[in-house]
């Protein structure tokens, strides 16, 4: 069964039309931590490219190297083997092309919800007129459903807003390409779908390529044009499924579909496995 | 016996009578009384009781020493010297400050440099600087540029040091958060280095202003022409046990009030940080 998915996606007809278009390429790159002289191997060798305007989301049981794929393409990591492509040449030092979303806040605690989202407009490198961003700002703010605590200062909100603030921050300067792990991790599930469907809105607008790691697979198939199953760690590629669902998709009904459940149990049937494996899940 | 049962009884009757308990103002108020009751108390006895004049000599009086105070206000030549005092304790925390920060920002952002310098650093940070002070003055002299350098190399280093210790503080994941952005080094420093640093800082320039101002003080007693340091060390110089102690009474003073002003502004940032 397992086979049958990996054959399926190997097979399937884009995939050589993706490959022309790598906006991120993998190519045997593995990762190996030194922890106090233990080798701990995080990621075995793997492949995986990404096409522009392309939806990824990545999925795996806890420590399969999902975050790895995330900090390599970023420009964080070096691989121990292989390579990492970014729009066809190495990632070597940090790739500015990014949009990061990490799982770890990185707001400035010194700085309100607005002034925390503006940061990136501040960059001299895109330097944005007052009266826009001031715009810009508030259109993302009230995107995110922060309206009201703009003037908050990290420390006051809840880890939820925390993670919204950290999320209208990273779109705001609409990045080429977003990696986000975890993004709505901390998020109540009615608020979820929304930051779903406003998070496919804004990708589809804006033309944006997105490598997305999560652990809910409803999620993955409900956003993402590919689902890549991660096995336990050593994180190696268990399954790449194509989802031909068309978009607009409607986040809040898609799951009653026929087409969602026979996705969901194909992948998760993939995914049960390996979570079993995996300890620290 | 029964005497002693009734008035502890008192109290506890008061209570059940549902006496209220006394104001907090009136608390304060009376603990102020209990205070100037003590003072007045020690400065009558200093003042009345009848010592031999050998003793007076070395002990002076209260009244002796106010008249004395008095009437160096009063000719003016008390100010010549607060003003030295102050004018070296600026300048030099000044100096000191500006220095230290400037430098801890620079080893700050090239550890390499500063794991080289950190031997040297370590050894003077160390060293009681008030043992420079004698070099300070044959290189400098005793006018006001000795006593400057003492202040300023007392300030600096402790201005130094909570730099550093502030830029290693920075949280990683922030400055690459921001660089991933696009943030230059300048942006990085004042996004995210000077604001993560700055309660380092402050705390460092906070406790730097009593060093200053012991170095200060230090450094007028061991050689100087004119300010509050000076006054003590020429009076006692002199035998002089009035003017010396009128000098310390300044001084008294002086410290008083600076720490008053310090604590007001520490709990001015600290309401503003809350």
């Amino acid at each position: 069964m397992r086979g049958a998915v990996d054959q399926m996606a190997a097979m399937g007809p884009a995939r050589s039309a993706d490959r022309a278009a790598a906006q991120i390429e993998l190519k045997g790159a593995s990762k190996t931590f030194h922890v106090r002289g233990q080798a701990i191997r995080a990621l075995d060798p793997v492949d995986l490219s990404v096409a522009a305007e392309e939806f990824v989301a990545l999925v795996g049981p806890s420590g399969c190297g999902k975050s790895t794929v995330l900090n390599m393409t970023a420009g964080l990591l070096t691989p121990s083997e292989g390579q990492v492509l970014y729009g066809g040449s190495p990632v070597h030092d940090l790739n500015r092309q990014v949009g990061y979303m990490t799982q770890k806040d990185t707001l400035l605690p010194w700085r309100r919800t607005s002034d925390n989202i503006r940061v990136a407009l501040e960059l001299a490198c895109r330097a944005t007129p007052k009266a826009e961003a001031d715009e810009r700002v508030a259109r993302m703010t009230e995107l995110v459903g922060l309206k009201g605590f703009e003037h908050h200062y990290p420390n006051e909100l809840s880890g939820g807003m925390r993670k919204r603030t950290l999320l209208a921050r990273t779109l705001i300067y609409e990045p080429e390409t977003l990696l986000m792990d975890e993004p709505f991790g901390a998020l109540d599930a009615q608020l979820k779908l929304v930051m779903l469907e406003q998070l496919q809105a804004l990708v589809q607008q804006r033309r944006m390529t997105v490598l997305f790691v999560t652990h809910d697979l409803g999620e993955a198939i409900a956003l993402a044009d590919k689902v890549v199953v991660f096995s336990a760690r050593p994180g190696r590629i268990r399954a790449i499924r194509k989802i031909d669902l068309p978009r607009p998709r409607d986040v809040y009904t898609i799951r009653f579909t026929p087409e969602f459940s026979r996705y969901h149990e194909e992948l998760w049937d993939v995914l049960k496995d390996e979570v079993s494996k995996g300890t620290d899940i | 016996m029964s005497e002693v049962l009734a008035s502890s009884q008192k109290p506890a009757d008061a209570l059940a009578a549902g006496a209220p308990l006394p104001a907090k103002h009136l608390l304060e108020g009376r603990a102020t009384l209990a205070r100037v009751v003590i003072v007045g108390a020690i400065l009558a006895a200093w003042q009345f009781v009848p010592v031999s004049r050998g003793i007076k000599f070395w002990l002076s009086g209260p009244w002796e020493i106010v008249t004395t105070l008095v009437g160096w206000v009063v000719d003016g030549s008390l100010w010549s010297h607060l003003a030295a005092t102050l004018g070296v304790m600026i300048v030099g925390y000044g100096i000191g400050c500006s220095v230290g920060i400037g430098l801890g920002l620079l080893l700050g952002f090239l550890p390499r440099l500063h794991r080289v310098l950190l031997p040297f650093i370590t050894a003077f940070y160390a060293l009681p600087k008030i043992a420079l002070a004698p070099l300070f003055i044959i290189l400098l002299g005793i006018g006001m540029g000795s006593k400057v350098a003492l202040v300023a190399i007392t300030v600096f280093f402790l201005l130094l040091n909570a730099t550093i210790d502030g830029i290693k503080d920075v949280d990683r994941d922030l400055v690459q958060s921001l660089r991933l952005m696009g943030a230059n080094s300048t942006e990085l420093l004042s996004k995210v280095l000077l604001p993560s640093a700055k309660p380092w800082i402050f705390t460092g320039a906070r406790i730097a202003v009593r060093y200053a101002f012991t170095a200060t003080l230090l450094a007028e007693l061991i050689a100087a022409n004119q300010g509050i340091g000076f006054l003590i060390e020429f009076y006692s110089g002199n035998f002089d046990s009035t003017g010396t102690y009128a000098a310390v009474l300044v001084l008294v003073i002086f410290s008083v009030s600076l720490t008053e002003i310090l604590s007001r502004i520490e709990r001015r940032a600290a309401s503003r940080n809350a």
